[in-house]
């Protein structure tokens, strides 16, 4: 069986089955522990569905496992801090105002706040004031690594609330005002990139935003960011007109890349004669130009398509950039 | 009553508190213990845990035994799959069959289970088999397999196969992969069944399908069933670029000759996929052919006018400003 790969015997548990049936919100901790110590995954796994499922929509014993987070030991942790964000309780009020609090503990080292706060991004929605306090938190520099848990939390929410009631607005402000003012880059770029999963269209306010972004951010990935955005804003022809300005004083190719093809995303093959001067001003995006010129001469209309259709969907290099 | 009575039966209601209580403190922990996995150990507790009210348990028995399965005997787990007659159990045993071909070893395993879904004189054990067969490879290794599992005596296996279909041309090949998608339109045609007909075709990316594919497409928008027209109809919305614009044609005549509103409706959706901000005039054109869709129109109208895109956005901002309205 040469080149055939190897896999890892499972581990199978004698008396799970009585565990399942007999554990409770109180004997969990204690019960779970040797299964919680083994490098099992599949069991791991299943403490945390189990666990779910006792917590249930109960306060009570959701604050009780949220305590637990406090000192738990690593795999613990992932364990308690996955099935709370999991359970019905983490929408009750209570909850998930309990999380917030614990998760900006500065009391708590910055890894277990950040893993508490990321137990809230399956809420449905985040109040104003919840909003703020989040974005407040990320922007802190003494937030540390929690501060990017954050950030990922607004974005995360966003799309939930986004998919919903197709509300972006208020998450998508925060996120360009952490995109903007955190000292910490990672922490910018994950305030900036996060919005493309939820792939909100911008008003103006937020198509300001990031145009600004464009020319402010010193990050060339922040920057390719912000186009990607703004190539759903409701504005095209203002976009084109952005692209088009930003495109000779960039120097980062990849960023020229994403102003070049997010343009097409942005107006289809209305942007090809804006396309075509940035191929002017740049020859290296000739060929591309082409491509792009071919493709939607076939009749293709659809973005996703035009993009799978490109003979090379990585002319410049830019996708494993590090 | 006298007090000494009502002493004793003070002491005996404490004695008896006091011994419901000593049977609520928590059991003492199970042992557990790790072991070997063993076929005979495994199918024993999924056979028991199936009584299990916890989702999460059934959920891991699963996982375990899929996960489980290629460090096991090939051998006893064939044999177990053979003797097994309960429906259930033999989707898990299916199920771990399957993925053993799918972890790199031989598509004999997964064959093994493609028989069975064709041949086994239980439908229900045909049905579990097919479900087994989900999200897999199963397309590439079972030759006219899903041609005959659309034709299948029980609706239920018919359904199932379609599902195959739908979810392997999604969550596998991801809509992009011709052969698959040639695939399921081809087993949408062979089956007896229009329902099953109409789901894959109403289901299914049509982006990378050829052109005698696209030839059926056109050859079912002619059928006696509304259902099947619609589905044909919504599928040539997503044909390939050489094919677009004879799509757009006939969809386009077809339109005025129909009269199931369900039809035109899936026809307006196509003529907006097929032409994104250019279908505006065509689709205003059609407006007053069947008042009952005005509204529809509009809808589609305001959605093009958006300037987005992406079909996958226009559809959403479309259902959005329905909902809003």
């Amino acid at each position: 069986m040469a080149g055939a790969p190897r896999y890892d015997a499972t581990t199978c548990w004698r008396d799970l089955e009585r565990f399942n049936e007999g554990v409770s919100i109180d004997t969990f901790r204690e019960w779970a522990a040797p299964l919680l110590a083994s490098r099992d995954p599949l069991v791991r796994m299943y403490l945390k569905e189990r666990l779910t499922e006792l917590i249930g929509n109960d306060a009570g014993r959701a604050s009780q496992v949220l305590e637990w987070t406090r000192d738990a030991g690593p795999k613990e942790f992932k364990v308690f801090a996955m099935a709370l964000k999991d359970s019905e309780a983490v929408h009750l009020p209570e909850v998930s105002r309990k999380m917030l609090e614990l998760g900006m503990d500065v009391a708590l080292e910055p890894e277990r706040r950040a893993g508490v706060l990321s137990s809230l991004d399956t809420q449905k929605q985040l109040s104003p004031d919840a909003l703020g306090k989040l974005a407040d938190f990320a922007k802190d520099p003494a937030s540390g690594e929690a501060g990017w848990a954050a950030a990922r939390t607004i974005a995360r929410v966003m799309k939930n609330d986004h998919e919903r009631s197709a509300n972006a607005a208020p998450y998508l402000d925060k996120l360009l005002s952490i995109g903007t003012q955190s000292l910490d880059e990672h922490v910018r770029y994950m305030a900036l990139s996060t919005p493309m999963e939820t792939a909100p269209v911008l008003d103006a306010s937020a198509t300001d935003g990031f145009a600004k972004v464009l020319t402010t951010e010193g990050s060339p990935d922040g920057r390719g960011a912000a186009a990607h955005n703004l190539s759903l804003s409701a504005d095209r022809a203002k976009v084109l007109e952005t692209f088009a300005r930003a495109f000779e004083p960039e120097q980062d190719v990849c960023v020229r890349w994403s102003l070049f093809r997010f343009s097409a995303r942005a107006a289809g093959k209305d942007a090809l004669p804006v396309m075509a001067n940035m191929a002017l001003v740049d020859p290296r995006f000739q060929p591309t130009y082409q491509d792009f010129e071919r493709i939607y001469a076939s009749g293709v209309l659809d973005f996703e398509r035009v993009w799978l259709a490109l003979a090379d969907q990585d002319p410049y290099g830019c996708l494993h950039r590090d | 009553m006298t007090r000494t009575f009502l002493l004793a039966r003070a002491l005996c209601l404490l004695t008896l508190s006091s011994l419901a209580h000593a049977t609520e403190t928590p059991p003492p922990p199970p042992a557990l213990q790790p072991e070997t996995c063993s076929v005979e150990g495994l199918m024993d507790s999924i056979r028991r845990g199936l009584q299990s009210k916890s989702p999460a348990y059934r959920r891991y028995l699963r996982e375990l035994l899929k996960e489980s399965a290629v460090t096991l005997p090939e051998e006893q787990l064939r044999a177990a799959f053979e003797r097994e007659t309960e429906p259930v159990m033999v989707e898990h045993l299916a199920a771990a069959l399957v993925a053993k071909t799918e972890r790199g070893e031989s598509p004999a395993t997964l064959q093994l289970v493609g028989k069975r879904a064709s041949t086994d004189a239980d439908p229900a054990v045909r049905a579990a088999s097919t479900r087994a067969l989900r999200r897999t490879s199963a397309e590439e290794h079972t030759g006219d397999l899903y041609s005959r599992l659309v034709r299948d005596a029980s609706p239920e296996v018919r359904m199932e196969a379609a599902t195959n279909l739908i979810e392997d041309n999604q969550f596998v090949y991801a809509g992009l992969h011709g052969p698959v998608s040639d695939m399921a339109v081809a087993a949408a045609v062979a089956s007896s069944d229009s329902k099953v007909t109409a789901r894959i075709l109403d289901n299914i990316s049509t982006a990378a399908i050829s052109k005698e594919s696209a030839e059926q497409l056109h050859t079912l928008l002619g059928g006696d069933d509304a259902q099947v027209r619609a589905a044909a109809a919504k599928a040539l919305g997503g044909v390939p670029a050489p094919e677009m614009s004879r799509a757009r044609q006939t969809l386009v005549a077809l339109y005025r000759g129909e009269s199931d509103v369900g039809v035109r409706t899936a026809i307006l959706q196509s003529l907006a996929r097929l032409g994104f901000a250019s279908a505006v005039p065509e689709l205003t054109a059609l407006r007053n052919v069947d008042p009952r869709l005005a509204p529809e129109v509009d809808a589609w109208v305001r959605a093009l006018s958006t300037g987005l895109q992406e079909w996958s956005l226009i559809l959403r901002e479309k259902q959005r400003l329905q909902q809003a309205r």
